[in-house]
């Protein structure tokens, strides 16, 4: 006995009515966070630590652990610059945000001066 | 020519979905401040590198590794990213373990097949005959009990 699930004919109304949003689609459904293991191009990653001339040889792992650090550290940047602009009761994050950020949180401190 | 290392930059597009997942819906960036965050993470992973690499000397190798990144990450101040990479970690090496179990696996299979396909042909045949006899044996005690 085939059983029919309730609602899976009914066709949609939100999507695909042309209707007024004019805002382009998702890419993707978000999953958990840690599903995808990296973003970060590893070959981009590796040509930054090849960039070090005191660096020999970096393993495989540790290139990945690095990607995935570095887009931590986007995202608790970006979160720290955020709380900046909330105060400003601003919905867009200027420059001025990051440089505060980065002045006000002592781990940024290696920052100061780079991004001038 | 000189190129600063700084200049090496993640790509933008990566970048701006990644601050844009950290961040509620409806909150924009400039694009100022898009590019100086990317900067940012690329000295991020400069200095992260520096560090890593002196773990390494201490430890007399040559070559960076996962844990010489993680001390890294300490020295710098970062430990609360320590845990979460420590599982990126894991789930890195569980898949780069799988990859290579089915690559490994794939060429058994290709030499078992081109090696003894006759053999195994024959054999097969015989076992299939002995299982199918043992589970009828098995189906009509069930059916008695059932009974």
């Amino acid at each position: 006995m085939a059983a029919v699930a309730p609602g899976s004919g009914a066709s949609r109304e939100e999507e695909g009515t042309g209707g007024d949003a004019t805002t382009p689609q998702p890419p993707a459904p978000t999953s958990a966070p840690g599903a995808r293991l990296s973003r970060l191009p590893l070959a981009r990653v590796k040509a930054l630590v090849k960039a070090d001339p005191d660096v020999t040889l970096a393993g495989q792992e540790a290139i990945f652990i690095l990607a995935r650090a570095a887009e931590l550290f986007v995202e608790t940047i970006a979160k720290d610059a955020y709380c900046c602009a909330q105060q400003g009761k601003r919905k867009t994050l200027q420059r001025r945000d990051l440089d505060n950020a980065i002045e006000a949180v002592d781990e940024f401190a290696f920052l100061e001066g780079t991004l001038d | 020519m000189a190129e600063r290392p700084e200049d090496l930059n993640l790509p933008n597009a990566v970048i701006t979905r990644i601050i844009k997942e950290a961040l509620p819906d409806g909150v924009n960036i400039s694009k100022e401040a898009r590019s100086a965050i990317s900067r940012a993470a690329s000295v991020f992973v400069l200095y992260a590198t520096s560090c890593a690499n002196n773990f390494a000397m201490k430890g007399k190798r040559k070559t960076l590794n996962a844990s010489d990144v993680l001390s890294a990450m300490e020295e710098m101040e970062f430990q609360r990213f320590v845990t979460p990479l420590k599982e990126a970690l894991e789930a890195y090496r569980r898949e780069q373990k799988g990859k290579k179990e089915a690559s490994e696996q794939k060429k058994k299979d290709r030499d078992k097949k081109t090696d003894s396909e006759e053999q195994d042909k024959s054999r097969d045949e015989d076992n299939d005959e002995d299982e199918e006899r043992l589970e009828e044996e098995e189906q009509n005690e069930e059916e008695e009990v059932d009974n």
